[in-house]
């Protein structure tokens, strides 16, 4: 019985102490830590101090390093009813108030903006929309996220808020300054309010990019943090480090707001990859649900496959004079094909000049084949079947180990490291077909005598082979550069860069491409620095269930007579989804002669 | 009338504006079916930097990067029928009688769940009506919907 007692009264008081806890307790707090943007940890830059690079985000003059400094001025400044300081802090107002039991019926009264604001960003739900990635853009290469917030109904999110964090640059600067300065962080990075509108109009149909759509598991009040941090980082300045610091980084940051403790920056984040993010919000269940939103091209090709292929002829005809509806040949179809037909005419013209001026001839037609659609009955958009979710792709770091043979020379053992990403052999499950984005590819090869020796480093291997059909005609290219073992009267590292451009199709599995070619070498034993050359890209892609093999050649011919080709045969089944063995035959041409090696490798992706 | 008022607020029925482009010059990209002005060049960098040119949004009033902002309300201050490409979707979603841009336009104008069937139907009926031409303005599309729906026992309701 006294025990009991003493329990009440311990249950009594213990409360009571913990409602007042000191300033020094609650800057340790990890819901003041996330408010503050302090690093714990994620990146070697900053550690422990806030990655907001803006004085106007700060009371204390020590406030980006000292976390208690910034804490007391705070709560000068916001203590005083009517501070106008709390409408630009209502968040650290809120957990100052809720930490020191502040007592106050209306505390932003005074703020007519912030409440305004507040109002219209009255969202119920979070969500995680990640953008596939883009080839044809350096930054968005491996994705993109950001967040958007629903006012309620699931069919409405067109009128959901996106908030996107990105590096404001001014329309001056060209494209090579950027990737520059994105690189070294010459850009302040912001946060800003768009209309999601907006954003599925630029990725889904500007871009052609797949978007997925991931409901975060946050409740009312989690969600009611979030929007209230994101008032106090209006206008404010962050560094942009396009290799970490950069979008999918900051959103874990707000998420840490909305639920303090979830450690998604506890571990070092170097080269967050976007997907990356899902993973981390995945593994710590804070993804309720997925959404996949395809891309306009993938609509049309949908569509396109049920009819069959004089079907797409005439569809893709009509695109081009829609008066061939009246034509005998049209009406002879069924009423169901017919309408098909002129929804997928009226979706690719659409498609086809959409990075281009209004045009009268185009809209005139345009807007015949929507008149057309209006009178035949509907034809809804076939679903996807099967979308791979990218977060359940392989891992986005891999580690090789190889064995094999070259003629005339001893056996071999191999190590390969790769930072980052996808070749076209990997298990493609998650990963936009045809593309491959590798950087820092790294091998070291042992012969039997013991020696280690660099046989390749790849800096950067980017390859977009897209396929073109009837209506879609996208380029196919590919740019990549490094060192790499090449003949010059025996097996030599060379620096190299290489690109070129062409065309690819795909018929069932097969996919055939031929692209053009041109490489600058420096070679220690060509006369001249640099040494250009030029040549072919052209092979097969051939995919059924685990099983990618491909069969390709490369050639170029230099302008100091010499000649190299390189044929390889290599195929790759995926074990599993972080284990793949690849088998690959090669052989090296060059003027009077050829060496064949094979490689078999066993490939372990990770992260 | 209030949601009527709204939802013309919401389209951008100020005519001055919407005639010109929706929109506005230097807001969005792309080839529009009904008007509109190409800004490529706009687009690629916002692509390139993952972000925003030039002044970034916050979902205000102001600074909406040139977007037409004599609307008022939605997205606090930018019409949903003046953004780029949004008019061209409602045409699409009209004339098939479906869709998430005919389902935004039915919410922002307050029609409840039970109605919204009737309000498709009645939206691809009509749709020669709404849309005579391919040089039809925003403000004439919205004075179509609002007669139409005027004509509509279930509907007219949202205009009273």
């Amino acid at each position: 019985m006294r025990t009991g007692l003493f329990c009440v009264l311990l249950c009594w008081f213990v409360p009571a102490f913990a409602a007042t806890p000191s300033l020094s307790e609650l800057a340790e707090s990890s819901r003041w830590q996330a408010l503050l943007h302090i690093n714990p940890g994620a990146t070697l830059r900053d550690k422990h101090q806030s990655y907001v690079d803006d004085d106007t985000f700060f009371f204390a003059d020590s406030g980006k390093a000292d976390p208690l400094a910034e804490l007391e001025a705070t709560e000068q400044a916001l203590r005083a009813a009517q501070s106008p300081a709390r409408c630009r802090f209502p968040a650290r107002y809120r957990f100052l108030s809720e930490q020191l039991g502040w007592q106050d019926e209306a505390p932003f009264s005074h703020c007519d903006d912030y409440n305004e604001w507040r109002d219209a960003i009255h969202a119920n739900r979070a969500v995680l929309v990640f953008p596939a990635a883009y080839l044809n853009s350096p930054s968005s290469m491996f994705g993109h996220t950001l967040l958007r917030l629903d006012q309620g109904e699931d069919s409405a999110v067109w009128l959901s808020w996106a908030v996107n964090f990105g590096a404001v640059s001014s329309e001056a600067d060209n494209s090579f300054f950027y990737i520059y300065r994105g690189l070294a962080g010459g850009y302040p990075g912001r946060f800003a309010l768009v209309p999601y509108v907006q954003k599925i109009q630029e990725y889904s149909h500007m871009e052609n990019r797949d978007m997925w759509e991931y409901t975060l598991d946050l409740d009312q009040s989690e969600i009611d943090w979030l929007i209230d941090h994101l008032w106090e980082l209006k206008d404010i300045n962050f560094d942009y480090y396009f290799f970490d610091e950069n979008c999918s980084f900051r959103l874990l940051e707000l998420v840490e707001v909305a639920r303090p403790g979830s450690e998604l920056l506890s571990e070092l984040r170097f080269a967050e990859v976007p997907v990356n993010t899902v993973r981390a919000l995945d593994e710590r269940d804070i993804i309720s649900s997925r959404h996949y939103r395809p891309s306009k091209s993938v609509e049309l090709d949908n569509l396109r496959k049920q009819l069959d292929g004089s079907q797409q002829k005439m569809a893709r005809a009509l695109a081009d004079n829609p008066d061939l509806a009246e034509s005998p040949a049209f009406m002879a179809e069924p009423e169901a094909t017919r309408a098909i037909m002129a929804a997928v005419a009226y979706r690719y013209i659409r498609l086809a000049h959409r990075k281009e001026e209004r045009t009268p001839e185009v809209a005139k037609k345009s807007f015949a084949l929507l008149t057309l659609m209006n009178s035949l009955p509907a034809a809804p958009v076939p679903k996807t079947e099967n979308p791979e979710p990218p977060e359940k792709g392989h891992g986005t770091q891999m580690l090789g180990v190889s064995g094999g043979q070259r003629e005339g020379e001893l056996d071999f053992g191999e190590l390969t490291y790769r930072l980052t990403y996808h070749d076209l052999l990997d298990n493609q499950y998650g990963f936009l077909r045809g593309a491959q984005i590798e950087g820092l590819d790294m091998t070291l090869r042992s012969t039997e005598s013991g020696q280690v020796k660099l046989e390749e480093l790849d800096v950067v291997s980017i390859r977009s082979l897209a396929p073109r059909n009837r209506f879609m005609k996208p380029l196919s290219w590919y740019v990549e550069g490094g060192l790499e073992r090449a003949w010059a009267g025996r097996r030599r590292l060379v620096r190299y860069i290489q690109g070129g451009a062409g065309g690819s199709w795909l018929w069932e599995n097969w996919q055939p491409y031929l692209l053009t070619s041109v490489r600058m070498e420096n070679n220690s034993e060509f006369g001249t620095f640099l040494t250009p050359g030029a040549g072919l890209d052209a092979g097969i892609l051939y995919h059924r269930g685990d099983w990618q093999w491909q069969l390709g050649s490369v050639g170029h011919y230099f302008t100091n007579d010499e000649y190299r080709s390189s044929s390889q045969f290599a195929v790759q089944w995926a074990m599993t989804r972080q284990h793949g063995l690849r088998a690959s035959l090669e052989r090296e041409n060059r003027r009077g002669g050829y060496d064949d090696e094979f490689k078999l490798q066993w490939r372990w992706y990770y992260d | 009338m209030k949601k009527t008022l709204i939802a013309a607020a919401l389209l951008g029925a100020s005519t001055s504006a919407m005639a010109v482009a929706p929109g506005g010059p230097g807001c969005g990209w792309g080839n529009m079916l009904f008007e509109g002005k190409s800004g490529m060049p706009m687009h690629l960098l916002a692509t390139l930097v993952n972000g925003t040119t030039g002044n970034a949004t916050f979902g205000m009033t102001t600074g909406t990067n040139g977007c037409d902002t004599s609307g008022a309300l939605t997205y606090s201050g930018q019409s949903l029928l003046g953004m780029t490409g949004v008019m061209e979707e409602v045409a699409q979603d009209m004339a098939t009688g479906d869709g998430e841009a005919l389902t935004a336009l039915s919410v922002s104008m307050g029609i409840q769940t039970e109605d919204r069937a009737r309000f498709n139907a009645l939206m691809h009926e009509n749709f020669a009506t709404i849309f005579p031409n391919q040089d039809v303005t925003a403000a004439e599309v919205m004075a179509s919907i609002t007669d139409v729906m005027k004509q509509d026992q279930a509907l007219s309701k949202y205009l009273a």
